[in-house]
């Protein structure tokens, strides 16, 4: 009896919490998105990339989307529904949330700070490490601190890449021009990174997805 | 040169030390040739690659970016100027950040360019004229105006017009300020002296000081409306 009751006890606070969570992260947008959708739709969210947005190792490598820059996944999902980045689950997945939810939502990520997944190579993390903040000035690639950040935290429509699955960076710095800005009339951000994809050799992207994928 | 080493070399190759300072006299040549020859021209398609390198940061056509850090709008900057803050970053005498346990990312990125580089890349951004990025503050424009035409009544902050000339638009070392991308010039006139010693600089260094934080954004506001 006194283990049910602790254990009714424990649900309703976990559950208190969960929806208190909610309600301090869509505060602005709650009204309009709806609290309870607001956690149900993150729940919904974290099925796919990871507890705590962690990330996560799908059929396809998942990215983390705990501690993202908020307007970064605004235009991200702005992209999915667009075609400027084609992914049909994504696309599927965006054109169903409400402007308001979405706000709700990539706050809500952006204040998630588990640890980073994990499970890249080890082996060449410094050389990472060098060609992220230096950059190779002799093979025109650009220091990726610039603009990400020393500490790799993003800014602004500029992502977090700390934490980030690496064999996600892997496969969007070697895809990118077929995985982003696919509507030439619709230019966006992703055109920054076009030429620096492109200059950097297989083994610099493995290294500086590594040396990312430590970082908190 | 060559039939010095040659002598060095034939004369005395049995005395084991000889060799070695030889080899040392013939990679500082062969270094110095090298030199020798970035001072020549460069390709275009050399000096296209670098552009669209430095654009990476810069922005498109150089109008500036906001990243991580404000990077400055090259576009339309004096190429003096340019090749003088290339420089600065190269002798470590211009810091990247105002934090020392950031890595200099322009010494890094100066380091490599030849002067014919820097001089091919100065110039072309000398001629690039886009919009400015906007977004600044517009409370304080008049204000800002007052202080860019006029200076600072009663302190020593003359007219910046005064060198900067009366649309912004800079004179050889003197930097173009039109378009200026107003987080970028509040952060250098907040930080001057510790980010800036390379030439030049030293003059600045009273103006900025004696400036308050509010006319630093009101001066910076103004400037980044400027074409």
């Amino acid at each position: 009896m006194k283990w049910r009751l602790m254990k009714f006890y424990g649900v309703g606070l976990a559950s208190g919490l969960a929806i208190l969570a909610a309600v301090c992260a869509g505060a602005t947008y709650a009204a309009a998105a709806g609290t309870s959708g607001v956690a149900g739709k993150m729940q919904y969210c974290q099925d796919c990339h990871g507890i705590s947005g962690q990330g996560y190792r799908g059929y396809v490598p998942i990215p983390r989307l705990a501690g993202q820059q908020p307007d970064y996944l605004m235009n991200q999902l702005r992209a999915f529904v667009e075609g400027r980045r084609p992914n049909s689950i994504m696309s599927n997945v965006a054109h169903v949330l409400s402007p308001a939810m979405m706000h709700a939502l990539t706050r809500s990520f952006s204040r998630l700070d588990p640890p980073p997944l994990g499970g890249a190579p080890r082996r060449y993390v410094a050389r990472g490490r060098a060609i992220f903040q230096d950059g190779d000035p002799g093979a025109n690639v650009a220091a990726c601190a610039a603009c990400h950040g020393p500490d790799a935290h993003g800014h602004g429509e500029i992502p977090r890449l700390a934490g980030q699955l690496y064999p996600y960076i892997v496969k969007a710095l070697t895809n990118w021009s077929q995985e982003r800005g696919r509507i030439p009339s619709k230019p966006d951000t992703s055109a920054i990174m076009e030429p620096v994809a492109h200059s950097l050799t297989r083994p610099q992207v493995e290294a500086v997805a590594a040396y990312l994928s430590t970082l908190r | 040169m060559t039939r010095v080493l040659e002598k060095i070399v034939r004369g005395r190759m049995t005395k084991g030390i000889v060799v070695p300072v030889a080899f040392v006299i013939l990679t500082i040549v062969s270094a110095g040739a090298g030199r020798a020859e970035d001072t020549g021209a460069v390709s275009a398609s050399a000096v296209q690659a670098k552009t669209k390198y430095c654009e990476v940061c810069h922005g498109a056509d150089a109008r500036g970016f906001l990243g991580y850090y404000p990077i400055p709008r090259l576009a339309g900057q004096q190429v003096e100027y340019i090749e003088n803050q290339l420089k600065g970053f190269i002798e470590h005498k211009r810091a990247n950040t105002a934090s020392p346990t950031t890595t200099n990312i322009m010494f890094d990125v100066g380091h490599v360019l030849s002067p014919a580089m820097i001089k091919a890349l100065a110039t072309n951004f000398h001629a690039l004229n886009p919009s400015p990025v906007g977004g600044a503050p517009k409370d304080n424009l008049a204000a800002g105006k007052t202080i860019f035409d006029e200076g600072v009544a009663g302190t020593d902050v003359p007219p910046c017009a005064s060198c900067h000339g009366a649309q912004g638009e800079g004179n050889g070392e003197i930097p173009r300020l039109a378009g200026q991308l107003y987080p970028y010039v509040v952060k250098q006139l907040t930080n001057w002296s510790k980010e800036r010693a390379e030439k030049n600089a030293d003059v600045m260094a009273p103006i900025a000081h004696d400036l308050t934080a509010s006319q630093i954004e009101a001066v910076a506001a103004y400037v980044s409306y400027l074409k």
